[in-house]
Formats: structure tokens, sequence, C-alpha cells
């Protein structure tokens, strides 16, 4: 009887711990210069890419100085396209008595071969790498992103914010009700991944960048509180970046969330885990073993409030109330959770039903 | 969906799923240049996701980082002169350079005459490339791939164009459907249709907010609500598809959403050189999508007034997804310094309205309604009456909360837009 009526629920929400095989694709920005080859096996936190920020790159004639047509300018290249060269470095050279050439203007890196058979040379201005975020193989690399298939415990948030993270898991407060209280968070805690409750607010997170802690995860993050983190560009939708910023990932929405004791108690158990954070799937990815949790079978449901201002966790089943009018007029079906009734498209089960 | 332009002819289509087509636009120094490409993607129902001028001041590595990031599936480049080209096939070798390992690969399609076509072509390898003229032809192409992984469904913009030229052709006037959904709203005039991607009152509400700004979202709600509050339910809605408003706050987020979402799409019309005074002078508007599907008609009439803020007399409708249409008011914009007079004729005799500036008066009236004095025209005054609408255009809301509640207050409570005073 459960079951079915679970099935008049809305879809699943898709949050949930589950053990299985994921990926996690790493996008590399311009100017990747070494990179893991395909078929190596890596752990989270290990340097997966590693390239040159670029200033401004100067074109220099590469076909017509070499009198070659622009498809030939590839064959005569003594460096390969991406080398890092010195100002004065011959790239490429015809002819034999009357020779022609084309030598590096600047220090710095061989850019692009333009489809005219121009050269680019782009100076280095800094260097990056991209760190992984799962143990496990790479299954793709290529200048444009470097993936890795692997096998770990996997909690999927709705959207998350900044660099990816790495670190030891840990909790920063007792209940799932709890707000991430920001004099909780010291220099002791650094390099460690926080678990923070029901809400972080932008306090919060900018202590724990400033203490040096790699990540938070919270039910809910404060929207205000990340449009000052993060700027006033950011979405729901969340802003995975890179460099120096703080990393936050939300799990069930924005405002308040307290998490369902199904996502919440086995953080007790997977504390001092390592774990990452992969902000592009919104997702963190614990290093634990298969049996290291047990996940109750039948998943929670949680509701978004009539306001919308907050996403709410209920422990026990829904059952469908048939059609209802709400207060704002509207006729919908409708559920009824702990004695309380919701629009069915506004109430969802955790991944555990999926 | 069923879309139609009369409560006698619904028609009954499947609609493509709605992958959104990103695309760039690369154009000359010319502006014709930008808004011939902008128009041609705007009416091809794609999401414009980087526009690149010929004259763009950012470094090639930036530039390309930031194609890179974009991850366009169509780049329009769009080019007026020799000079155009030679910019936009410098702009190209960036795109070579940051998205060359891309798959499926971005397709190159160029706006321009063949023989500045061809000084592209070459700039565009190993990209697949096209070549076309007429800006129609590209909005033609850019559909085609939209519809790809399901040619025989229909898209939603084509619908709605197809019921604007009808409702047009049934009216012997021009016609315009307002469609705001989940994630996209489109304006399709009759003979001209914007669609902007991304924006909707939705999944997209977070996009709303960052391209309108939260103040403006926020001032069309008749109740206090701080910036932080109304952030965080913006959030939750664009995280949760499909979500119903249950109560009266979320409705109204919904309904500020809506307004916002059309005048960003007006501003984008506007900023590709389509004439948005035509959509606002458009003598029969048609709503549809979430925004028709408001439990009250008069919550959808002002979601088209405030967002729209037509200039004419209106004859406005509304269709939801799931109902049929519905003919919701005669709606009659006046602009005075002080008051007005309208004389209204209709069946049951004449009568005369005095209306101060600054107010909205409802008429409810039935039937065909002649209106005269200080505008003139004649429609049917549909399931509201005749709406007179005295607030001046532009709508100029009061900054301060203290003045503009009340007056939201006042405008909602002539509409019936809410079930009464919180």
């Amino acid at each position: 009887m459960e079951c079915c009526a679970r099935r008049l629920l809305g879809a699943a929400l898709g949050v949930g711990w589950r053990y299985g095989k994921w990926t996690a694709d790493h996008d590399l920005p311009v100017g990747a210069s070494e990179r893991a080859a395909i078929g190596e096996r890596v752990n989270a936190g290990d340097v997966l890419a590693a390239g040159s920020a670029l200033g401004t790159a100067i074109r220099v004639r590469g076909a017509k100085r070499l009198g070659l047509e622009p498809d030939d300018v590839l064959r005569v290249l003594r460096v390969t396209i991406g080398a890092e060269l010195t100002a004065g470095t011959v790239v490429a050279r015809t002819g034999r008595r009357f020779a022609r050439a084309v030598s590096a203007p600047i220090d710095g890196r061989l850019l692009h071969l333009g489809s005219d058979g121009d050269l680019y040379f782009a100076p280095i201005v800094g260097r990056w790498v991209v760190r992984g975020a799962l143990d496990g193989m790479v299954t793709r690399s290529d200048d444009a992103a470097v993936t890795v298939e692997g096998t770990a415990w996997c909690l999927e948030g709705i959207a998350a914010y900044g660099p990816d993270a790495i670190g030891e898991l840990s909790l920063g407060v007792d209940s799932p009700k709890e707000d991430l209280a920001p004099m909780r968070l010291d220099v002791r805690l650094g390099g460690r991944i926080m678990l923070g409750g029901a809400r972080v607010s932008a306090e919060a997170i900018t202590r724990a960048h400033a203490c040096g802690i790699s990540g938070l995860i919270a039910g809910a993050a404060n929207a205000s509180g990340l449009r000052v983190v993060y700027g006033e560009d950011v979405t729901a939708r969340g802003a995975p970046a890179r460099g120096d910023r703080p990393t936050v990932l939300c799990v069930l929405g924005s405002g308040t969330a307290t998490l369902p004791r199904e996502i919440f108690d086995p953080f007790g158990v997977l504390a001092g885990s390592r774990a990452a954070i992969h902000t592009a799937s919104a997702r963190l990815f614990v290093f634990a073993p298969p049996d290291a949790v047990e996940i109750p079978r039948v998943a929670e449901t949680v509701a978004l409030a009539a306001d919308y201002g907050s996403v709410r966790a209920f422990p026990g089943a829904c059952e469908p109330a048939g059609e209802a009018t709400f207060a704002s007029e509207v006729h919908a079906p409708a559920v009824r959770c702990a004695g309380e009734l919701f629009p069915r498209t506004n109430v969802r089960t955790t991944l555990a039903e999926a | 969906m069923t879309i139609s332009a009369a409560p006698e002819a619904p028609v009954e289509v499947r609609l493509a799923s709605e992958r959104p087509l990103k695309v760039a636009i690369f154009h000359g120094r010319d502006p014709r240049s930008r808004a011939s490409a902008a128009r041609a993607a705007l009416g091809a129902g794609a999401e414009i996701v980087e526009t690149v001028g010929s004259d763009d001041a950012r470094s090639f590595a930036e530039l390309a980082q930031a194609l890179r990031d974009a991850g366009p599936n169509v780049v329009l480049a769009s080019a007026r002169s020799a000079k155009d080209a030679d910019g936009i096939r410098e702009s190209l070798e960036a795109l070579r350079f940051g998205c060359a390992t891309r798959q499926p690969p971005p397709r190159v399609i160029a706006l321009a005459e063949p023989k500045l076509a061809e000084r592209i072509r070459t700039a565009v390898r190993p990209f697949p490339f096209d070549a076309f003229v007429d800006a129609a032809l590209v909005i033609g192409s850019l559909r085609s791939l939209r519809q790809r992984a399901d040619p025989e469904a229909t898209l939603r913009d084509q619908l709605l164009e197809d019921a604007a030229r009808s409702l047009a052709e049934s009216a012997a006037s021009d016609a315009l459907v307002v469609d705001v959904s989940e994630a996209m709203t489109s304006c399709a005039l009759a003979r001209a249709a914007v669609r902007a991607m991304g924006i909707g009152l939705g999944v997209a509400a977070d996009r709303v907010v960052a391209r309108a700004g939260i103040d403006r979202v926020r001032r069309w709600l008749p109740w206090p609500m701080d910036t932080p509050a109304l952030l965080e339910r913006v959030f939750n809605r664009a995280r949760w598809l499909g979500a119903v408003p249950a109560s009266e706050v979320a409705l109204a987020i919904e309904m500020a959403l809506a307004r916002e979402a059309i005048g960003l799409a007006l501003r984008e019309a506007s900023d590709a050189g389509l004439s948005i005074a035509a959509m606002r002078a458009a003598p029969n508007v048609l709503v549809t999508g979430r925004a028709a599907a408001f439990p009250r008609a008069a919550q959808t009439l002002v979601v088209a007034l405030d967002g729209l803020q037509p200039t004419g007399i209106v004859n406005l409708w509304r269709e939801p997804d799931d109902g049929r249409a519905e003919r919701v008011a005669l709606v009659a914009p006046v602009t005075t310094r002080r008051s007005a007079t309208l004389r209204l004729a209709h069946a049951a005799g004449r009568e005369e309205q005095r209306v101060a500036r600054g107010t909205i008066v409802v008429a409810p009236l039935r039937g065909i309604v002649e209106i005269s004095g200080a505008v003139r025209g004649f429609g049917d005054a549909g399931a509201l009456g005749i709406v007179i609408d005295v607030r001046g255009r532009p709508i100029a809301l009061p900054h301060r909360d203290a003045e503009r509640l009340p007056a939201l207050g006042r405008w909602n409570a002539a509409l019936g837009v809410f079930s009464g005073p919180r």
C-alpha cells in the first residue's frame, strides 16, 4: 500500500546516499600543457592536468613568411604546438641556401596554428593545476577535459558553488536541524569538509574559507549569502569556479532545509573518511568501503514549502489526498504529509525510493 | 499542448522537447550585423550564450576561454563588409583554439553575402559550415537543429507563431501571443517573433533575477518581503521543476517573475532591432503557458498589463496549456495628466467613466463595447469587462515600499487579483 501511495508522489528528488560507479568530468582551462593519460589510476586530490595562464597573444605570419600553403606549415614546424619557448627559438624553417624561418617573438608558448598558417604566441602569466575529485581511472583526457571513473559513496546535491574540494569529512553540527555556527569553525579544522546542518550563512562560508576549511555541505545555503560570496550573477544552478574561493554543496535547496535522517545519519558513520566535493556535478564523494553504511530501503519525503521559503523533510509516508484547492486558489492533485496538504508536484522522494 | 486562436477551434499537437540550442554571435563593427544575427537567433528560439564583436577587447586566450565555457552549439557569424569578415575570421581562430576538441563540434552559420561567406569559410575548418544570405533561412536552419532529435514534433514557438497568425486573421488586425512558461518567454507577433530562452517563471526564475535584478522582481510584490527572503524563494522555485504555488505569496512571486520575464523578452527584442512598439500596440493579445494558468483571469491580465504595457486598446485572451481559450478583458490604456472621460456604448445602453491618473478602473460590462473619448476603439469585453488603465506609460512604480505597496494594493483590489487584503 505504501509503495502504491508513494508512486502517486512527485518524481524522485535525486538526492540521497548511494555506493556505486561514478564519473567526474573536469573541464580544463585553455593552455593545458600536461594531462593524466587515459587508463592512468588517480586518487582524489591528484593533479590531473597542469597548464599556464596566458597573456595577450601575438600573431606571427607563418605560411606567408615560409612561402608555404597554410596546410603545409604543420609539416615544417620544429616544435609542437603548445610548447614552451624562449624568444628567438626557431619554430619553423624552410629552404636550404635561401632559408626562410619563423622564430618565437617572446618567451612563452606557441599556442595555435591558424587556418591561414599564422602562428599565435602568448606569454605565460601564471600556472594552474586541476585536481581530481574521485579515486579511479582516467577515461577521457584531451585539451578540453579529463574524466575520471571510479567507485565511491556519493551524495548528490542540487547545487554546488566554488572549486572542487578534497579533505576529511567532519561533522560541524550535532543535529540535522542545526545551523552551522561560524564560531564552531577554526583553523584546527583546516583541510576538512564540514557538514553544516540545515543552513549555512555567508559568515560561515567566509570564515570557513579563511580558516582553510576545504568545503561545506548543508541542507541549504543562504541565497543572499551566496551572492555576497560568489557575485551577483550567481544562480540556483550552482557556480563551479576555479581559484581560491570557498566551496559549498547545497543538498536540498535554498534558505533552510533540514536534512532527512536518511541523509544525515550516514555522515556520522562516514566522518573521518576521505571525501571530495565535485562542484560541476554537485556531488560529494566519500571514499569508504561499500559496507561502511547501511542506507534505509525506504526513502523519506521532501516537500517544497507553500511559500517556496524552505524545503521540508517528512520521516513518515505521505498519503494521496485527491484534488484540493490551496490558499492560492490553485486546484491541483494533493498529498497529505504529517497532516499538511501539499500539491503533488511539490512533494518528492529521496533517491532510495527511486 | 493545445493552442487555438478561438475557443471553438482547439488544435492538439505533440511538442518537441525543449533542449536549448546555444548560439554564439560573431559580428562585425556595424551594429546592424549584430542586430540581424540576434534577430535570427531570437526568432529561432536559440539561447545567445556569447556575443563577440570584431572589436572585442578580450585577448585571444580570454576569448577562447569564454567560448569554451559558453559551449555554443552554433556560431552565427554575421558580416556586412570584408572588414567585418576579417574580424570574424580572427574570432573564429579563438573558437578553433578553445573548442577544437568539443564533441559534437559547433556548427558555424554565416549570415552574409556569398563572397563574404567564402572569406569566412576558410577560417572555419574543422567545424561544419553553412552560409545564408537571408535571415529567414538562418531561422529555418536553427529550428531544424533544435528539431533534429524529433523531426516529427512541433516546436512551441512555431505553434505560437501559428496562433498569432490565425488570431490576426480571424480578428482582421494585428495579434501578439505572449507565452511565459517554466524556462522560456516568447512574444510572437503575427509577423515577427522573439523567444527569450532561459527566462521564465519556473526553473529559469533565478536567471530572470540574475538578468533583471532582484529589486525589479521585488517591486511587483504587493506585500512586504525583504530581498534575501525573496531570493531564497526564487532559488527554491528554480530548483523545483513544475512546482505549483500553494500560497498567495508563492503565486505573487511567480506573477512578479512573469512580468519581468516579459519585460526582458521585450528588451532583447529591442536590442535585436525588433519593433516593440508594434508589439505594445497589437490590438489582440493572447497569453499562453504558465502565465495563462494562474487561477484568476485577473492575475493573467495584470501580468500582461505590467509586463507588456500595451499602448492601444487590447482584446486580451488567455489559453493555458491544458485548457481552452478565454476572452479575459478589453483593456483601454489611457495616458492623461490629471483625469479623463471615456464613453462606453454597449448593448444595454451608454455610460460615462471619469478616470483619474494613476488608477485602474474596471467597468463590468459584457459583449461588444465601443469606447470613445480619451481613447477610441471597440471590442468584446470578455470575462472581466472593460479595464481602463490610467497608470501611464511606462508604468512608474514608486521606489519606497510605503508608497508602492498601497499603489499595488489599490490596482490589485480594482482588478480583484487576490482574494482579499492580507
